[in-house]
């Protein structure tokens, strides 16, 4: 039993100590050093008392210690305060923010990994031939595309009268399935658009990797079908790797990926929400998306490692 | 591995080729921009707002009728600047740490090093970004030293692996034997047993640098004096709803052709570098 | 860290399943007609107010929003121009003392809340004298947060000693009294003829004590006023009003709020003299930013009406000057041009002893020079032209068109360019490419402000200024900018001033030495006489001569070039034909809301006419 706790209490300590870290740095470049709203919380002809006051009354003045003490209670008990910038409080905020995110990424993040996937199984399974080169062409072009290039080019194509003009240009009016596809399509298209490249070469890679195994050389002159070695085996044996990438992204598409689309594209969703915050620096919102993201980073890194030990017990 | 093998090898590779020469002429342009012979007029407002392409401004002008023409080849040198000093920097300092955190596996330094990794790599990007370029206020090396922060990481990785691998070979033993000191050896016999590595991971780093450079000059915290192809997309976003595309095909033509030649050339050196047989 | 993890799978799972529980809800719902006739007004605005609570209502939309929310003592009327204030919620203009010192101003009978899990039973009770007395307090406590407060800053007897005692609420300030249920008494320091414009800002509303204390900081989106409109939903996507039944019945008067026949018939509002407002049951106001956005879901029928994107101007307008509707829009929409209330300019720190005031007298004139160059250079027709699209006006000085007591005659319209002049002073103070100074242009930074920094960079560039020696400094967030020009760090700042009230004291005092940084001097100008003309002003109430002595204070900050100014922007303001409606993003503001009604035949008009 103590062999098996041993370990278990380590990757504990590790991933505290990871926790530790992520909310000092971030406490620090955001809170610490970041946006400072006074000057947005002040009237017109303010007097220097007055922007003590307000200073104060944003604990700006407090010490070091205290305000990363209080960041790291609030994000343990979860009381995440109240938006300096609307007065709502930031758990409403996360409440109404992240879903919208939610539904907006899913579509596009499983199709990225499922077409990656499929695209590289199929280039690494033809390896050299034809097929196989222009998957590995497409995939390099695709990931020779800025994002940006690639929001405005499909907003043109897609959602104005010089393209297609089939779905809306901006915004998020969703109340049903009808206007959910018609708001999603487009940031779909786009986050697909720019991941399958990425996702092809990754897949693609370890699934030559896996191919080249010994164990698939036996199968194969045991004279197993192709697409049971495929299925059974290439794609079976990778599932530790595959699983780690599409956790690992998870947290990072939702906040990095949706920052860019949501505010693209106007869409009142957990990375508009976050952009918004950088820029008008209401340090409680701020806080609690860059320690909260960081807490699921850590808990998804240690859960994914539960899980694939329980996959590969070669691993443990 | 020979320097003259890998060469054959490139040259064999006609995607790397091609690579190769896209990143030689944008670098050839960057130097005529260098050199003021190009796009030095990117900041005068020449012509009439939104003229189409002519024989005076070939890409046309923008809302304030600069030419679009001399922002672009203009932007190359921005791209250039960023990239390289970001590869650069990156590289080398990965590099360093890398071999630092490798050669002394399992020590402090090792570990610390693999904490400050795992910390920023669980960041978001873009947050960890913006926050650098906040908390050092209007420097228009925020954006460089953010990038740099982050990217260091993935080199960090790889040469560790590679210094931990290096550390039980014979040659290295021996020299420990002679008396080297550690920093020696790790300059000596370590680090130059990487540059395959780094070769490839500078290319990398260059074109994540440019991309990055767009998006964070869209968000406003990129490129603060000057002009790049991301603050012409950032322009272009309030144009090409009203029919206007002179900035939007300019900038990211130029730098989807910069980016594709780094990425072919970056696979081609991957292929031809790889010292597990060159390539397949 | 299991405990932590637990809590964020937690999370994440809640987030889950939040998400399908509201895409499923809103399917429920999904595009419910509103089966009733119910009577529906969609106002878009071009941005998200900060804060319901009107103590923190700075920007034009919480302001917009807090005058529907909230009753305030004085409006301004409905229809006339130039604006005119009115009563509100007060019975009648206020009374004021020979001394001009003591205001006394009744309010209307049957003023009540809304009914609110705050009040004793939830139910609203009546507005009292009391209440507004509360109100204003309110922005001398720290804890509020207030904005407001530099309206009546030395202003009102005792209300800053008040502050200075610890904001006890239960402590009566003597100035500021409330001499029974319905009788309000104001005692000033000095005259102060802009009071009543005052309590015709969100600032001034009304708001119950019971509430304040039972929210806390979610006051801010949990508003209970006696406005004509009480909030049914709020986030930031938008706002959702619903008619407040219990507002109070005053029917319209069309001659009251200043109808003009002649030029107002087209409107449709006739049908509406003698019925009481608000005439529409439920308000829906989207906030959307993004230009593109706002039009499309305004050409799509979502909304009824939108400011105007510029970028759709040449879509919009069949001819600038005046601005008119083109024929494929003037089927379905109306327009009205609304010059703004307030102006932009850009502000030399005059404090920098690189570019301002300097020891050295002959360094002063030198630098007074390179600033009237450079304003000289300044090309207010390019500029007009590439960001306003020609209809904004532009004009010389510090009181812009809005304001009564504008000159046109002095600020000739459009500030002339002129090169030769500009070149010929930086000559003759001996400036040339190689000694003058390096100039720091700050912005926040985004896509146009970066445009205006660059076209001023061209400008330089035409008096011979090389462009290297004009550079950015730009900051990530507009607090971030505006502290450091509070600070006194930023040699050129652009900042746009949105008039409080129609008195050109309210743009005088930008200029007032006691004013400088961190006050709204931000070009931390001092001129004695300018000081000695504006404390002389302070104290009168609108006069000729009061506007002669604006007229002078003027010239005198433009002949120190002080400052590059300015430009009023014209804004479009859209609306479907159906309603019968004036908008305006001036100084009524949010208070036409209430107005706002079906148009009555419109529908069948519009079939016959063909204009």
């Amino acid at each position: 039993m103590r062999e098996v706790m041993r370990p278990l209490a380590r990757k504990l300590f590790q991933a505290l100590l990871l926790v530790v870290g992520v909310t000092l740095i971030s406490f620090l470049l955001m809170v610490w050093f970041g946006p400072d709203q006074t000057y947005t919380l002040i009237g017109k002809n303010a007097t220097t008392e007055q922007i003590a006051e307000v200073r104060h009354q944003l604990g700006y003045d407090d010490p070091f210690l205290l305000r990363y003490g209080e960041y790291l209670l609030e994000l343990v008990t979860l009381d995440l305060g109240v938006s300096n910038a609307s007065g709502e409080s930031v758990r409403t905020l996360l409440a109404r923010t992240v879903p919208i995110s939610l539904v907006l990424m899913i579509p596009g993040f499983v199709l990225g990994n499922g077409v990656g996937i499929a695209l590289g199984l199929a280039s690494a399974h033809r390896r050299g031939r034809r097929s196989d080169r222009l998957i590995t062409a497409l995939s390099v072009t695709g990931m020779s595309i800025s994002f940006l290039v690639v929001l405005i080019a499909f907003q043109v194509l897609f959602s104005t009268p010089y393209g297609l003009d089939l779905f809306p240009v901006r915004g998020w009016r969703v109340s049903g399935w009808t206007s959910y596809l018609h708001y999603v399509t487009v940031p779909t298209l786009a986050l697909l658009f720019v991941t399958f490249g990425y996702n092809t070469r990754f897949y693609r890679a370890l699934f030559i990797e896996e191919i080249g195994r010994d164990h698939i050389r036996a199968a194969r002159a045991l004279g197993a079908s192709e697409s049971v070695i495929l299925w059974k085996h290439v794609l079976k044996n990778s599932m530790v790797p595959i699983i780690t990438r599409i956790m690992f992204s998870i947290p990072l598409v939702v906040i990095s990926g949706s920052l860019l689309i949501e505010s693209y594209f106007g869409i009142p969703g957990i990375g508009q929400a976050t952009f918004e915050a950088i820029t008008s620096g209401d340090q409680p919102v701020l806080k609690a998306v860059v320690g909260l993201t960081a807490v699921a980073f850590v808990a998804i890194q240690f859960l994914t490692e539960l899980l694939c030990r329980r996959l590969d017990p070669r691993l443990g | 591995m020979g320097t003259r093998r890998t060469w054959a090898h490139l040259k064999g590779d006609r995607a790397g080729l091609v690579g190769l020469l896209i990143v030689l002429f944008f670098l050839g342009v960057a130097a005529t921009v260098w050199l003021g012979w190009l796009g030095q007029g990117w900041s005068e407002a020449s012509g009439g707002r939104w003229l189409t392409p002519n024989a005076d401004h070939w890409f046309g002008t923008n809302l304030l009728g600069q030419d679009i023409f001399a922002r672009s080849v203009y932007s190359v040198r921005t791209a250039f600047e960023i990239g390289l000093v970001v590869a650069l920097v990156s590289t080398a300092l990965g590099a360093g740490i890398g071999a630092l955190a490798g050669w002394y596996a399992d020590s402090w330094i090792d570990g610390s090093v693999m904490w400050l990794k795992g910390v920023l790599d669980a960041i978001p990007f873009y947050l960890f970004v913006a926050a650098i370029a906040y908390a050092l206020q209007g420097q228009w090396w925020a954006m460089h030293l953010a990038m740099i922060a982050t990217f260091w990481t993935t080199t960090a990785r790889l040469v560790r692996a590679e210094a931990m691998k290096l550390r039980s070979h014979d040659y290295v033993r021996a020299a420990q034997a002679m008396g080297l000191t550690d920093m020696r050896i790790i300059w000596r016999h370590v680090l130059p047993n990487t540059v395959h590595i780094l070769l490839v991971q500078a290319t990398i780093a260059f074109v994540a640098a440019i991309k990055t450079e767009v998006i964070l000059s869209f968000l406003g915290i990129g490129v603060q004096d000057g002009v790049s192809w991301g603050l012409m997309l950032a322009e272009s976003t309030q144009e090409v709803l009203a029919g206007h595309f002179a900035n939007f095909i300019a900038a990211s033509a130029m730098l989807f052709l910069l980016v594709l030649g780094f990425n072919l050339l970056s696979d081609a050196m991957q292929d031809a570098l790889d010292p597990r047989g060159g390539g397949a | 860290m299991s405990r932590r993890g637990g809590v964020s799978l937690l999370w994440i799972g809640l987030a889950m399943a939040a998400a399908m529980w509201m895409t499923a809800c809103s399917d429920s719902s999904q595009d419910d007609p509103v089966g009733d006739q119910r009577l529906v007004y969609r106002h878009a605005l071009d941005g998200a107010p900060r804060s319901l609570d009107p103590a923190q209502a700075s920007n034009v939309y919480a302001k917009i929003l807090a005058v529907n929310l909230y009753d305030t003592l004085y409006r301004y009327k409905y229809l006339a121009r130039p604006y005119q204030l009115t009563p509100n919620l007060a019975e009648g203009m206020p009374q004021v003392s020979a001394d001009g010192l003591i205001y006394t101003i009744r309010i209307k009978p049957g003023a009540l809340f809304i009914d609110d899990p705050s009040f004793p039973g939830g139910k609203g009770r009546a507005v009292a004298a009391s209440d507004f007395v509360y109100s204003i307090k309110r922005h001398f406590d720290p804890e509020t947060r207030a904005q407001g407060a530099w309206l009546w800053q030395e202003r009102i007897v005792g209300l800053d000693q008040w502050q200075k005692d610890g904001a006890d609420y239960d402590q009566e300030v003597p100035g500021l009294r409330a001499l029974d249920d319905r009788t309000l008494q104001i005692q000033l320091i000095s005259p102060f003829p802009q009071l009543a414009h005052t309590l015709a800002q969100g600032f001034s509303a009304v708001v119950p004590r019971e509430a304040v204390e039972h929210y806390g900081r979610e006051f801010a989106i949990n508003p209970v006023g006696s406005g004509p409109y009480r909030l049914e939903r709020f986030n930031s996507s938008g706002a959702v009003l619903e008619k407040n039944e219990r507002f109070r019945q005053h029917p319209l008067s069309l001659e009251a709020e200043g109808y003009d026949p002649a030029s107002q018939a087209r409107l449709g509002l006739n049908a509406l003299d003698g019925r009481v407002p608000p005439f529409m049951d439920r308000i829906e106001v989207p906030f959307i930013a993004e230009d593109a956005a706002r039009w499309n879901a305004f050409i799509a029928g979502e909304v009824d009406f939108i400011k105007a994107p510029v970028t759709q101007f040449d879509r919009i307008l069949a001819s600038r000057n005046p601005p008119t509707l083109s024929e494929e829009l003037s089927q379905r929409y109306n327009l009205a041009a609304n010059l703004e209330s307030g102006f932009v300019h850009t502000d030399f720190n005059m404090d920098d002893p690189a570019i301002g005031y300097h020891p050295d007298p002959d360094q002063a004139s030198r630098n007074k020079a390179l600033r009237c160059a450079i304003v000289n250079a300044f090309d207010w027709d390019q500029r007009n032209e590439v960001f306003y699209y020609g209809i904004g006006r532009a004009f010389s000085g510090i009181i812009p068109p809005t304001a009564p007591e504008f000159d046109a005659a002095q600020s000739r319209l459009a500030p002339q360019r002129d090169i030769a002049g500009a070149r010929k002073l930086l000559r003759e103070a001996g400036w040339n490419p190689r000694n003058t100074p390096v100039l720091e242009y700050g912005f926040p930074s985004s896509v146009t402000e970066r445009q205006m920094f660059e076209q001023f960079r061209s400008f330089m560039a035409d008096i011979g200024y090389p462009p290297d020696k004009v550079r950015p400094l730009t900051f990530a967030t507009y607090g971030d900018y505006a502290r450091a020009y509070l600070n006194r760090e930023v040699m050129l700042t652009t900042t746009g001033w949105t008039m409080d009230y129609p008195d050109a004291e309210n743009t005088m005092q930008l200029f007032y030495g006691a004013n400088a940084s961190p006050g709204s001097n931000s070009a931390n100008y001092v001129n004695p006489e300018f000081d000695r003309l504006y404390r002389a002003s302070a104290t009168m109430p609108p006069s000729p001569m009061r506007t002669s002595i604006y007229r002078s204070m003027n010239r005198i900050v433009m002949e120190d070039c002080a400052t590059i100014s300015g430009i009023s922007r014209t804004l479009i303001l859209l609306w479907n034909r159906e309603l019968a409606m004036l908008p305006d993003r001036s100084f009524v503001g949010g208070f036409f809301f209430r107005f706002v009604a079906p148009g009555v035949g419109e529908s069948s008009l519009r079939g016959e006419s063909s204009d």
